[in-house]
């Protein structure tokens, strides 16, 4: 299996450009003396498919979509409206919610890292039972959200078993997903339960491109485990880190739309809106695609700024450790 | 190679979060064994008897059967079309020198920053004036748009590690670049593929936005979106309702279970690969 066994080199980023490889290629076309001309449009042949339906269905979307959030919606279909769309989403109070709890997202991201990142850290130091954990902490990660949410659905319901189980110690029931101020943080939570495992195995994959006489030296020195953590560990995966800080955060940015349509659909009082959710509702309820083309570009932009942003602060911060 | 010194005071918290990890989809095995009477009267209790008459009401009066079919229908070609057209623009860009190349492998991963929920307004529109909409070639397409950038990548690297010396001896030996692709790419490739198609398997499976957006007849529904339905229809039958999810879940259980490694590495290698 040698995809996972051949320890890939971590590159330096931005040495992804293939020709790079340059040693590994042979020249085809110019220069290439009787070759039919069939073996000189090989390569492009092989390429078209994966190109062409990428640009259509991907990159041309793309562009039609930013341009069509400067149009109007219904009897303005089709003519330029200007900002209209987006004075209109911000003047919304359920996209200014979705908005608020994509700031939620973010300030609960490190909790959202450091658990897969420390049950990674146990695993690979071979606590008991370690390749037990791994099994199973994986497993939520391959189920898809809609299965997930349904079972919490089940599991959270105002007369289901957990409240069953608090109210045989004597807590009074809770209303998980019906109670404004908490159904946001359930549904996170349960989407952080359902996706650490990801998390964790890139982790894993990670430590594997640890030096191993790394932590030996810092044991033979008699260091503990947060000493450890902090200065072996942590700068030795400060790239794998970074990737798990932008993944989680692009997957909080647009995969929770299982969870929300099955756990909350939005409610209660629109209060567990994301502005996935908000695009959905828009264009298929409320028959709105221009607004939703806008909230769509948000969403994009916000990505951007995030993606960005994280890598810059990650950045500074491994420059300074 | 024990930094921990309280191991089994770690391997403690460890293992109970192992069990709230499994124990959930324990409890929803459980309570579709259960007739809803027993489900009223105890939550928690083991059921009585394996009874499948839930799952069976599940799959035939739900419909849950029919939307296993059409998933597995539109999931098992859009894999083999994005094995297809990942492995021969993974070959190329990796091991084949001509112009354009680089500027083709960026447009490519350009697609991964591309989200479905940005593009979902316009794309639907486009499936629409193509009169693609709400059919299986037209989520196929989509799932086959959503996940090539991705396996691009991923055959491009793996590609990248094949000696160069392999493809010029069969140059050597007469093969066409065409020949190249078939008779050494493919089978080298194996252990790649397999990795590539099962995570893509499990994401086409798993999705429930594309296919909400471009099947909006019921004829055509997906198996997740089944399961989205059920919320509704049977709120009040919780034994029926634990059956459809387990349906389900019931198939990414098993490849789960069999081909676990495979998954992790294709994940593992989509990480440490950038």
């Amino acid at each position: 299996m040698p995809i996972g066994d051949t320890r890939p080199s971590v590159r330096p980023a931005g040495r992804t450009d293939p020709a790079a490889a340059d040693t590994v290629r042979r020249r085809v076309g110019r220069g290439a003396p009787g070759r039919p001309r069939g073996e000189r449009l090989a390569p492009y042949l092989l390429v078209a498919p994966a190109v062409l339906i990428i640009v259509v269905l991907r990159l041309y979307p793309l562009v039609l979509g930013v341009n069509f959030s400067f149009t109007g919606d219904g009897v303005r279909n089709g003519t330029v409206v200007g900002l209209d769309n987006y004075r209109e989403l911000l003047a919304d109070p359920l996209f200014r919610t979705a908005l608020g709890n994509v700031g939620w997202l973010v300030l609960l991201l490190p909790v959202a890292v450091a658990i897969p990142g420390l049950l990674a850290t146990f695993i690979y130091l071979r606590v008991p039972g370690h390749r037990v954990y791994r099994s199973v902490y994986f497993f939520p990660a391959v189920l898809s959200p809609v299965i997930v949410g349904a079972i919490f659905n089940l599991l959270l319901a105002f007369d289901g078993p957990l409240n069953t189980l608090l109210g045989s110690v004597g807590v009074p029931p809770t209303d998980w997903l019906g109670d404004p101020d908490i159904a946001k943080f359930v549904v996170v939570g349960v989407h952080v339960w359902a996706t650490f495992g990801m998390s964790l195995v890139v982790f894993l994959a990670g430590f594997a491109t640890l030096d191993g006489a790394l932590l030996d030296a810092a044991r033979v020195d008699g260091a503990a485990l947060p000493q450890v953590i902090r200065h072996v560990i942590i700068p030795g995966l400060s790239r794998t880190i970074q990737f798990v800080f932008v993944t989680t955060m692009i997957g909080m940015l647009t995969s929770m739309f299982g969870l929300l349509y099955v756990m909350t659909s939005g409610g209660p009082e629109g209060s567990t809106y994301l502005p996935e959710y908000y695009i959905w509702i828009q264009q298929g309820q409320m028959n709105r695609p221009a607004l939703a083309s806008a909230a769509s570009t948000v969403l994009f932009v916000i990505m951007l700024v995030v993606g960005l942003l994280q890598i810059h602060l990650l950045r500074r911060a491994g420059k300074e450790s | 190679m024990s930094h921990l010194r309280g191991r089994w005071l770690i391997a403690l918290p460890m293992s109970l979060l192992a069990l709230a990890t499994i124990y959930p989809l324990l409890f929803t095995a459980n309570v579709a064994m259960k007739t809803r009477r027993d489900y009223i009267l105890d939550r928690f209790a083991l059921t009585d008897a394996l009874r499948w008459d839930n799952i069976v009401t599940a799959w035939t009066s739900v419909g849950m059967g029919r939307y296993f079919v059409n998933s597995l229908v539109v999931v098992t070609f859009s894999v083999l079309l994005l094995l297809l057209f990942g492995s021969m623009a993974g070959f190329a860009l990796s091991q084949l020198r001509f112009r354009g190349s680089s500027a083709l492998f960026l447009g490519c991963l350009a697609g991964l920053f591309v989200p479905f929920q940005v593009i979902m307004v316009p794309l639907a529109r486009i499936m629409a004036d193509t009169a693609l909409i709400d059919t299986y070639p037209g989520l196929i397409l989509v799932y086959v748009a959503q996940f090539l950038p991705f396996t691009v990548f991923l055959m491009t690297s793996y590609y990248r590690t094949i000696p160069a010396e392999i493809i010029d001896a069969a140059r050597i030996d007469g093969n066409s670049i065409y020949g190249v692709y078939r008779r050494i790419m493919i089978p080298l490739g194996t252990p790649a593929l397999l990795s590539v198609g099962i995570l893509n398997a499990l994401f086409c499976w798993n999705d429930v936005l594309m296919s909400l957006v471009m099947m909006p007849s019921a004829e055509h529904r997906t198996l997740m979106v089944g399961v989205t339905s059920l919320r509704g229809q049977y709120s009040d039958d919780i034994p029926t309702f634990a059956s459809g999810v387990l349906i389900a879940a019931i198939p990414v259980l098993v490849v789960y279970l069999f081909l676990q490694r495979q998954i992790a590495d294709g994940v593992a290698a989509g990480s440490t690969k950038g």
